[in-house]
């Protein structure tokens, strides 16, 4: 047996420990033929593309640039300084975090009900499925017209209003800067339930039925069941998900884009929309485009790794009394 | 998970999944009601005769096409280097691979853009697909990696004493035996790179180059907010992708389970 065989006890999640496995002399080991080729294609691309945009971004957010041939003025932090001063910023951000804790909530909620309504013995459960599903295989951008026939004044939504009785909740819902969140917020939870639903699904399948049937002796009920047992083995699934949908609401723009843009009065913004505006948009500044993308990408890798640490926390929390 | 004994019990369960379900149902039952009113099927008759309709369906498989190839080799090869091959300081190769691991696409735009605009990419596939397979390679390698850990190294040991080079076991051995791992990658990366919109958004900017997600788009300007005829494009825009996920449901949620477990 190799050195490397240590490798075979790692699966998804390569813990950092294992960086001695490559570096036996013993040999056998140097019998292996070496592998820096085989990763050299993917590195290139990946590694080489991606760290080359973000030093560049890096650069470009000191220069104030309108894109093209036109030249560039350096500006030092002056584009920094406009996104911290700039209130559109602070409504994109404000956003951001509204969206990832109502969709973060909708999909978790909605997905284990999901999950455990298909576990149980329903009728048409596979048509259910193909119907929750749908929103998460099509693209936002196709169904982006459909959702704005639902939420504009005389669209469906208003319409069954009105036959509840309830004429007078209804609304411009996409015109007022009250409202046009709402609208982005509930498009993303109707996106995202599905692939919630997908995962919760396949992680229910996988509990120890022995574990349930002993619950169910002991004579727990359905709900309790979901809490005490369901739940906490599904908790890795709960930690991507809060990561996944963090990301998501970070970079939103495929539906912001094409049902609100962004509007009115830029009450929907998102730093996706806010980027894409400075960069392809009319009265455009790459430099400060870059800014909020350095900005954005400090969020997204801080936030990633405080929800993963603290993740992994609680997961040593919960495993020490299963032991018992 | 549920279990209902009695009548009434089941009769519950089935209405709160029936009534969870409705709000789904709206803007697709919106979608293709709406699609129909004015003139009817002659919508549909509309979009699909107008000129280069089937382009934007044929710019989006190129696109998706290329994707998957080019993620599909890169991933296995740099996958079998990881697992089976030795690398001096191998771990440190691949954190620099997955500290881009949850990178959104938003923050290469302007980079790209820059970029594209001094090499003259901008309007070509390349523009499009070389982000798409840089932001997913990352991704792609964690999971194979990890598939391929899986598999014993005695079987790859084998192959090496009875005299097979590094290609032949890459081909022979890995391959095959990866296959599971690979249709979830295949699918993964086809619905990333079909549904992508904003990359193309931003760099193929000729209608001749339009993909599918951009298809509203242009027949917004075709039709001057014809709304009818803009839905009936999106409702023959969404089937395909519709048929296929009916057709392969296990494979689909293989794909996305396999997407989100890091």
């Amino acid at each position: 047996m190799t050195a490397t065989t240590s490798a075979l006890r790692g699966r998804a999640t390569p813990a950092p420990t294992r960086g001695s496995g490559g570096r036996s002399t013993s040999k056998a080991a140097r019998l292996i033929p070496s592998g820096i080729a085989w990763i050299l294609p993917a590195f290139t691309i990946s590694v080489g593309l991606i760290y080359y945009c973000i030093g560049y971004s890096g650069y470009l957010s000191f220069f104030d640039w309108t894109g093209g041939r036109s030249p560039m003025f350096p500006v030092g932090i002056d584009n920094y300084v406009r996104a911290f001063t700039d209130p559109i910023f602070w409504t994109a951000l404000r956003n951001t975090l509204i969206y990832f804790v109502v969709v973060f909530a909708v999909q978790v909620v909605g997905g284990l009900l999901f999950a455990a309504l298909m576990h149980s013995r329903i009728f048409f459960a596979s048509v259910y499925k193909v119907i929750i599903v749908i929103p998460v295989v099509v693209a936002p951008a196709t169904l982006a017209p459909a959702h704005i026939q639902v939420w504009q004044t005389d669209g469906t939504v208003n319409q069954i209003l009105k036959t509840l009785g309830l004429g007078d909740v209804a609304q411009a819902w996409l015109g007022q800067s009250t409202t046009s969140l709402i609208v982005v917020t509930l498009v993303g939870c109707f996106g995202s339930v599905g692939f919630g639903f997908i995962l919760y699904f396949a992680g229910m399948s996988q509990i120890d039925p022995e574990m349930i049937e002993a619950a169910r002796v002991d004579g727990a009920s359905n709900l309790r069941m979901l809490f005490s047992i369901v739940l906490p083995n599904l908790r890795p699934i709960t930690i991507s998900l809060a990561i996944l949908n963090f990301i998501t609401a970070l970079k939103l723009f495929d539906n912001v884009w094409l049902i609100t843009q962004g509007g009115p009065a830029h009450s929907s913004e998102f730093l996706g929309t806010l980027i894409y505006a400075q960069t392809a948009g009319t009265s455009r500044n790459v430099g400060y485009a870059s800014a909020l993308s350095v900005i954005l990408l400090i969020i997204a890798i801080s936030v990633s790794i405080a929800i993963q640490r603290r993740g992994r926390e609680r997961a040593v929390k919960l495993e020490e009394p299963a032991d018992v | 998970m549920f279990e209902a004994r009695t009548i009434r019990g089941r009769l519950l369960l089935q209405l709160v999944a029936t009534i969870a379900v409705v709000p789904f149902l709206i803007p697709v039952v919106t979608m293709v009601a709406r699609s129909l009113s004015g003139s009817g099927w002659a919508n549909y008759a509309a979009v699909l005769a107008v000129p280069g309709f089937a382009r934007f369906f044929l710019n989006s498989a190129i696109v998706a096409g290329a994707s998957i190839l080019i993620i599909y080799l890169a991933t296995m090869a740099a996958s079998y280097g990881f697992s089976k091959l030795r690398i001096r300081r191998k771990e440190i190769f691949f954190w620099l691979m997955m500290a881009a691991l949850t990178l959104p696409e938003v923050v290469l735009i302007a980079p790209l853009y820059a970029t594209a605009v001094r090499l003259g990419l901008l309007g070509t596939f390349w523009a499009v697909i070389l982000p798409i397979a840089a932001l997913q390679i990352p991704f792609t390698v964690l999971i194979t990696r990890g598939y391929i850990d899986g598999i014993p190294d005695a079987l790859f040991e084998a192959a090496r004493l009875d005299g097979a080079s590094t290609w032949r076991v890459f081909w022979s051995v890995l391959i095959p035996l990866a296959r599971p791992m690979a249709v979830a990658l295949i699918i993964l990366v086809l619905i990333n790179s079909w549904n992508a919109y904003l990359l193309p958004k931003v760099f193929l900017i000729n209608d001749d180059m339009g993909v599918v997600t951009l298809l509203p788009e242009f027949f917004r300007r075709q039709y001057n907010d014809d709304t009818p005829k803009i839905l009936a494009a999106a409702v023959v825009t969404a089937i395909p992708t519709v048929i296929a996920y009916v057709a392969l449901q296990k494979q689909f949620e293989r794909g996305m389970a396999a997407g989100a477990i890091k």
